[in-house]
């Protein structure tokens, strides 16, 4: 069976969305029900920067990756 | 956001005393938790990098998707810690000069604001039970009243006997000034 490498990369793509909505509902909550204080912004703050710092990782990784490849499954799964 | 110096239905002449979270070591072992599942990737390519000849991630699909998979597994693992930290810290106790307000966030978009007023407060009991709780000196508050909510449950605070002690003054204060308001 051979499929394009990018089927993952949407895959991934799918997954971000659906993360995007979560964090959005989660940051709309602290914003609206948190107190007016340095601890509810830091905390908002520090869960963005940490996002973003496992985006740029993986962003790193992921961007030597070829993904036009066509690739056969079972055949190069393990090298 | 919530301002402390406008509470929901702010009494004339009403002022905080004292917010009260649970106490920190129920978001500590939420922490350690988390610290665990963030670490299991590691374990896992230790342990199979370095007893096989198996070299998992190396393959033309297998390093994409380790990285994909290893990339959705801490996000999602830090988005659910951060509904844990939302959850410990949107639950919370204020207790005025009038008042306590009970507000508990149940879940997302479910969220449930209780109040007591303190002259109407009739018997306060804290309990602690359990080694870390001894040890940690957090515990349980139960706040009786006459009301429609009978009971006021302060859970895993700290220091329990102090909030009760607080509680029992504040509220013969109360009583003291609203004389004649007990009755109805």
């Amino acid at each position: 069976m051979t499929f394009p490498l990018y089927i993952l990369f949407f895959l991934y793509g799918f997954f971000l969305l659906l993360w995007t909505i979560f964090s959005l509902i989660a940051l709309y909550h602290m914003f609206k029900f948190g107190f007016k204080t340095f601890t509810t912004l830091f905390s908002m703050l520090v869960y963005l920067l940490v996002s973003f710092a496992i985006f740029y990782v993986s962003s790193y990784y992921l961007m030597g990756v070829d993904w036009t490849l066509n690739v056969s499954i079972l055949k190069n799964f393990i090298n | 956001m919530l301002s402390i110096y406008r509470l929901p239905d702010h009494l004339p002449g009403e002022k905080v005393i004292k917010i009260i979270r649970k106490d920190f070591f129920v978001l500590f072992k939420k922490i350690v938790l988390f610290v665990i599942l963030g670490g299991l990737p590691f374990l896992f390519f230790f342990v199979t990098n370095y007893s096989s000849t198996l070299n998992i991630g190396e393959g033309l699909i297998a390093y994409p998707l380790t990285i994909i998979f290893l990339s959705s597994y801490y996000l999602f693992l830090w988005l659910f810690f951060f509904f844990s930290f939302i959850d410990y810290y949107l639950d919370v106790w204020i207790i005025t000069n009038e008042r306590i307000i009970d507000i508990k966030q149940e879940g997302f978009f479910a969220r449930t604001i209780a109040e007591l007023r303190l002259y109407r407060l009739q018997d306060v009991t804290s309990e602690v039970k359990g080694i870390f709780s001894t040890l940690l000196g957090y515990g349980n508050v139960y706040a009786q009243t006459a009301g429609e909510k009978q009971r006021f449950f302060f859970k895993d605070v700290p220091r329990p006997e102090k909030i009760r002690d607080l509680l029992i003054k504040i509220s013969e204060d109360s009583r003291k000034l609203h004389k004649g308001e007990e009755m109805t």
